[in-house]
């Protein structure tokens, strides 16, 4: 990644200051915009309840594709989306205002194929300045099997996703018919995916629309001129936010799980060096394991997205995120690492999640290496059977034929030097940002039955801070089979604590059968569960931060009032002896008690 | 309701000021403030009502209360108790198996980098949350009966930790609602006189995290209201009022007392949903205009709801204290969006230079650096006073003097790195400011598909008239219109609200294969409901009713509705069917800007609204006179205006302007409740009825 190429002088502006902060809110507006026409128009579950979809701008004014405003979206999603609009110019020099792109290649900039993204260029005056992008994640994409997610694929080949190397979806705002009629012919469901993807090109064209107003009102040299100024001033917040760090070099180690072509599990490295004198931080990814044969392949967005959210976690959240603090990272990757850029035919199926969560909880634990106060925990990384993708058909509906992913499930947020985990955390990569799904709402919209769905009492993981605790739930299908499928990761390697915080409970998933046995599941599931059948799962905890014997002894009491944590846990993890029950309230720290045990636990 | 009466009226308690509108028979208002008195909230009111009695002419408050049939109370007692969590000890019953409905919402965060911010609480503690062993499914059966014994000795066991409320939300009780209706029958048996609230009852809607909110932020309002609604009704009896009290709700309507104590969640919010509909009264009847956008700004915050087509705007998604992190009332409710802006935002300058203001507030102590209490940094309210905005000598009606030297001397602090000059740096903090309005303002009316540049724009509220023509100008609104009454905006539109209450039901429903006996069914029994209400409400005088449906559809596989207005209450034949369809499609185009021909629509909800139309006190509507006038101003003061620097400006009084008069930009016009700025080339014209029409160039 060539992330410094482009560093103009830092400097004060030029550009009168309210204006800089008048045009950062209006473009920002104009992602919030598109973002809210996805979300409501969107059709699949994936997009309207869980909001698996992000919104960005990027610019061509600066001489090359950057990143300029993308208000709260994912990560994984628009880190990369400079990559793509790069990759739309060089493919198609006739580019021309009132065309669309479908691009969905992780060979060239996406994310990985199951997040359909559309590129519109916006012309101003003549000129190509801003391109708008929506990306969605599809439940279907017209993998061999039904799942947006193929952990086992050997190859792209075995994938079997339709792949669009950025092509003309739309001439003069139309559609181009050939390659709707493709999609509707190999992607399952089709009227969901023309839903959504009518709903990602309505939400570039407000974007479009929006820019060329704005462009209109402020003139074309006054808008390049902000770009400048405000990836400047994005630069110097960077800056800024890196030398409040303590120098140094750090390395932050994890392991994914055992996974098909991964029989050891796979060991993983981010080598971190701060130079807080120059206000720079480098990322070297390259020292680790080949591509594999498998759907853990991290593409060339994610490999970046992911140590970049890391990084974020670790500084100020108010620094913009965009090309100009970009320009202060430089990640180091390699052709054909398995966290680098993927070497084809190797399949990045699963780039988003996996290996993707575990570099951004390596990366943003490594900086709680600096020091007590710096960087957090990890948090929760199994994609469980809560998110799994769900497919089949429902007689309550005539036998119509559905396919979705569920966010029916949650893992624990990592704890950091200031408080406990977040509890709606998701995974690493979404960090809190999806919604959840109402149960009502996907009983209704699918033969499910949901029997429970609560937090996991003890499973957060202790600490002076405690991580967040972990979704255990239970579910079966109700008059037809369901098809399910979900790669799991965690349930080997729980989220790690930091500074002498203790990890989070690990993630386990079994099948209930109609006797009511219990059958333990592989991490890796594709298969169909029977009416009269269940699957219960539980996600990870997320790791502690600091040693669980300095929290609060009234905090503990009070995780305690609250179920949170069990008498048991509070004794043996945090030393907090308490007397007095729950059911009347009367619940109190044996003070001296406690200290003494603190003691023990101490030597 | 009617009768001989010489006056009505109207009050709004907001945290600092209690607000007091009273009309009389020719339709004009008189406005009184008084200071909230938050330990008995009569005595602010009294205060107010004594300088209303004096500017009316009468003796004393028991004469004007004695001659008024209507008293209009508004009240944000509800929502600071929520939001204070000071409301009645409540436990949450719900099925087994979710007890973490409460907890978990519905996901979303802020920011995915920020893990600085502890998680929120659930409303009711995981302590109070108790599971009943009962289960319902999505078609209405009976999975798990309930267990009555279980249920029992819960009950018991909530007698002994003495609760005041209990809200039930069991999963699915919206398509079988028979188990919260045993529970119901339990807890009269076992807690005799503890309130409780059903979520079947009150709010029935699918998604169990915003019903199980609703119902629990209801119940535990329940003790705290039905106690407050009474002392009320007796302070004001016992002062000499007669009529009727009527309270004000979160949908912009009214209703008796009586009615809202049984549902004390609808008086959440209900002072900001009245401002619309004052905001739509003046928009009407001065330019008949039906598209309205209303600001109204406070001290501490600015609302900003919206009129179209003559219906205000509502939503299911109000949330208190916070989208994500605070607790959403989940029933339909005017959507009033409010930023934390006001005139006590602090401006400071980040470590990229930039200038930026709030989310930090200098409050009320210390106020901002011109109050002179030992403030230092540069708020909005300093910028103003240096900009030469606001009269020193004459801030909050003369009731306070403003320290020019420490406003000028807080902005200097960010003048200086920004390299202007105080002036500008004054200006950049208000221009700034006013962005944050502007998205606001922009966020709304985008969700509903409205062009800003083709509405009207209607400002209220004590600092409406600061920075609202630069505002309408970034918005490309051509007309900004501020009411005479601006300062009692909320309390205004009690004078011009109806009896308002809406029922809903659940009744799935597909266009293609339409269910004609169940839809006519769920619409008659909305109609059963509004009779019981309506005869109810004859029985107190009322005469004129109006009955409208609405239906929540979506496309099939969609997950979030859209409200579509129905023509007729019944269905007869697929004419009406197609009627409803091509609602939906015209809708979902204005709203997402796609639609999809020729696809079914999926009907959810069925709604009926029964409106209760109390009579106006119609005001004499001057002749009109065929050109402006100008006027003189009574003084000159020194004021800034960007591209223009300072300039010698005109002040005019506002009691000296008259309808037809029209003043060009730039001038001041001061009110005793609020003060415009009229920037250069700007026109205000005094509109037939008195109040301000600015014409933006």
């Amino acid at each position: 990644m060539a992330a410094q190429t482009h560093s103009r002088e830092v400097q004060q502006t030029t550009l009168d200051p309210t204006l800089l902060a008048v045009l950062a809110n209006r473009f920002e507006a104009i992602v919030r915009e598109m973002t809210q026409t996805l979300l409501r128009a969107g059709r699949s579950a994936t997009i309207s309840i869980a909001r698996d979809f992000s919104c960005s701008i990027t610019t061509s004014v600066t001489g090359q594709h950057e990143l300029l405003a993308a208000a709260e979206g994912l990560p994984a999603h628009i880190y990369g989306s400079h990559l793509q609009a790069q990759a739309m110019c060089e493919l198609h020099p006739d580019l021309a205002e009132g065309d669309a792109f479908l691009h969905n290649d992780p060979y060239l900039g996406n994310s990985h194929p199951a997040d359909h993204t559309i590129l519109v260029p916006v012309f101003c005056e003549g000129q190509h300045l801003f391109t708008a992008v929506a990306k969605a994640h599809l439940s279907d994409i017209g993998n061999a099997l039904p799942t947006s997610y193929m952990p086992a694929a050997r190859d792209v080949y075995e994938e079997g996703a339709l792949l669009f190397p950025c092509v003309c979806v739309q001439r003069a705002y139309a559609d181009v018919d050939d390659i709707i009629r493709l999609c509707r012919r190999r992607i399952r469901v089709p009227e969901q995916w023309y839903g959504d993807y009518l709903a990602m090109v309505g939400a570039a064209r407000v974007g479009e629309r929006k820019i060329q107003d704005l462009v209109a009102k402020y003139g074309s040299e006054t808008i390049k001129t902000f770009v400048h100024e405000w990836l400047d001033y994005s630069e110097r917040r960077m800056i800024h936010a890196i030398r409040q760090l303590p120098g140094g070099d750090v390395i932050g180690t994890g392991r994914h799980d055992p996974f098909p072509g991964l029989p050891d599990g796979l060991p993983l490295k981010v080598e971190i060096a701060i130079d807080t004198q120059a206000g720079r931080i480098a990322v070297d990814l390259r020292d680790n394991p080949d591509n594999v044969a498998g759907g853990a392949n991290s593409s060339e967005a994610c490999s970046i997205s992911s140590v970049m959210q890391g990084i974020f976690s670790a500084l100020d959240p108010d620094v913009p995120h965009n090309a100009g603090s970009f320009r202060r990272i430089h990640v180091k990757l390699r052709e054909g690492c398995v966290v680098g850029i993927p070497r084809f035919p190797h399949s990045c199926s699963l780039a988003t999640t996996n290996p993707a969560n575990r570099l951004v909880v390596i990366t943003q634990s490594a900086f709680a290496e600096l020091g007590d106060g710096w960087g957090t925990a990890e948090g929760g990384v199994a994609q469980n059977a809560g998110y799994a993708v769900i497919s089949g058909t429902d007689t309550r509906r005539n036998g119509a034929a559905y396919v979705n992913q569920l966010i029916l499930g949650g893992n624990g947020g990592p704890a950091s030097p200031g408080c406990d985990g977040w509890v709606t955390y998701g995974i690493a990569v979404i960090s809190g940002l999806l919604y959840r799904d109402s149960v009502e709402i996907d009983e209704q919209k699918y033969p499910l039955f949901v029997k429970s769905e609560k937090l996991a009492q003890d499973s957060g993981g202790p600490g002076r801070f405690r991580g967040a605790p972990a979704i255990e739930a239970e579910y079966g299908p109700k008059g037809d089979p369901v098809t399910l499928t979900f790669p799991m990761e965690g349930y080997e390697t729980p989220a790690k604590g930091a500074r002498g915080g203790q990890a989070g409970s690990r993630a386990w998933a079994i099948k209930i059968d109609r006797d009511g046995s219990e059958i333990p599941l592989p991490n890796i599931f594709t298969g169909d569960l029977l009416p009269g059948e269940f699957i219960r799962y539980r996600d990870c905890g997320g790791g502690g931060y600091g040693p669980p014997t300095e929290r609060n002894p009234e905090d503990v009491r009070r995780d305690v009032l609250e179920r949170w944590v069990s008498v048991e846990q509070a004794r043996v993890a945090y030393g907090v002896v308490l007397t007095g029950s729950i059911e009347d309230e009367t619940l109190a720290v044996d003070q001296e008690a406690t200290r003494e045990l603190r003691e023990q636990l101490g030597k | 309701m009617n009768g001989m009466a010489q006056y009505r009226i109207a009050i709004d308690v907001g945290g600092t000021f209690t607000d007091i509108v009273v009309a009389d028979t020719t339709g004009r208002m008189t406005i009184g403030k008084g200071l909230t008195t938050r330990e008995r909230l009569f005595h602010g009111m009294e205060q107010g009502l004594t300088v209303v009695a004096q500017q009316l002419g009468e003796p004393d408050v028991p004469t004007l209360l004695s001659q008024a049939d209507l008293f209009i109370y508004g009240t944000t007692t509800a929502t600071n108790a929520v939001v204070e969590g000071k409301t009645g000890k409540t436990a949450f019953l719900t099925t087994a198996g979710f007890p973490d409905i409460l907890v978990l919402r519905e996901g979303g965060k802020t920011n995915a980098y920020d893990f600085t911010a502890p998680y929120p609480e659930p409303y009711v503690p995981r302590r109070l949350t108790f599971e009943v062993r009962e289960r319902v499914n999505a078609e209405g059966e009976v999975v798990v009966p309930l267990d009555v014994e279980h249920a029992r000795s819960i009950l018991k066991r909530l007698r002994a930790q003495h609760i005041e409320a209990i809200g039930v939300c069991l999963v699915w009780s919206i398509v079988n609602p028979t188990h919260e209706a045993t529970l119901g029958r339990l807890i009269e048996e076992e807690l005799p006189g503890v309130a409780y609230t059903l979520s079947s009852q009150l709010n029935p809607i699918i998604r169990e995290y915003r019903r199980a909110s609703a119902t629990v932020i209801d119940a535990s309002l329940k003790p705290l209201m039905q106690h407050h609604l009474r002392e009320i009704a007796q302070d004001v009896s016992r002062a000499g009022f007669r009529g009727e009290i009527l309270g004000a709700t979160s949908s912009g309507g009214v209703m008796p007392i009586q009615e809202l104590a049984e549902r004390p969640i609808n008086t959440i919010r209900s002072g900001p949903a009245l401002a619309p509909v004052a905001a739509l009264h003046y928009a009407r009847a001065e330019v008949g205009s039906r598209d309205v956008i209303t600001c109204d700004t406070g001290g501490t915050s600015f609302d900003v709801s919206l009129v179209r087509d003559g219906l205000i705007k509502a939503t299911r998604e109000t949330w208190l204290g916070g989208q994500w992190v605070g607790h959403m009332t989940g029933l339909s409710s005017v959507d009033v969006r409010s930023i934390g802006a006001g005139g006590g935002s602090i401006a400071w300058i980040d470590p990229g230079g930039l200038l930026r203001i709030g989310p930090h507030s200098a409050g009320a102590e210390p106020g901002p650096a011109c109050y002179g209490r030992g403030g230092a940094r540069p708020t909005v309210t300093d910028a103003a006073l240096v900009l030469g905005y606001l009269n020193p000598a004459y801030f909050l009606g003369g009731q306070m003097q403003l320290d020019m030297e420490a406003a000028r001397q807080a902005v200097g602090t960010i003048a200086e790195p920004l390299e202007q000059t105080t002036d500008q740096a004054a200006q950049a903090i208000l221009t700034i400011a006013g962005e944050a309005m502007v998205q606001a303002i922009q966020e709304i009316s985008v969700n509903e598909g409205i062009d800003p540049r083709e509405t009207l724009l209607v400002a209220g509220g004590g600092a409406a008239g600061l920075n609202m023509v630069s505002i309408a100008q970034a918005l490309g609104c051509p007309q900004v219109l501020i009411p005479r009454t601006a300062g009692a905006l909320s309390a205004c539109g009690a004078q011009y609200s109806d009896i308002v209450a809406e029922f809903s039901l659940s009744r799935l429903a597909v266009t293609d294969d339409f269910a004609y006996t169940e839809v006519n069914a769920a619409l008659q029994s909305l109609h059963a409901e509004m009779d019981t209400l309506e005869s109810e409400l004859r029985g107190r005088g009322l005469r004129n009713f109006k009955r409208d449906f609405f239906v929540e559809a979506r496309y099939p596989t969609q997950v979030w509705e859209l409200e579509i207005p129905l023509e007729k209450d019944r269905f007869d034949g697929p004419q009406d069917v197609a009627a409803l369809v091509q609602g939906f499609h015209r809708v979902h185009e204005r709203v997402f800007a796609v639609k999809e021909e020729g696809a079914e629509v999926e009907c959810l909800y069925w709604k009926g609204r029964l409106s209760g139309l109390l009579d106006r006190m119609q005001p004499d509507r001057p002749p009109a006179r065929d050109t402006p006038r100008g006027t003189m101003p009574h003084a000159h003061r020194s004021v800034y205006f960007a591209g223009q620097g300072r300039t010698d400006t005109p002040l005019y009084l506002g009691s000296a302007l008259e309808p037809g008069m029209q003043l060009h930009g730039p001038a001041i016009i001061e009110e005793p409740t609020t003060t415009i700025v009229l920037y250069p080339h700007s026109v205000a014209q005094v509109a037939p009825l008195n109040n301000y029409l600015i014409s933006i160039p």
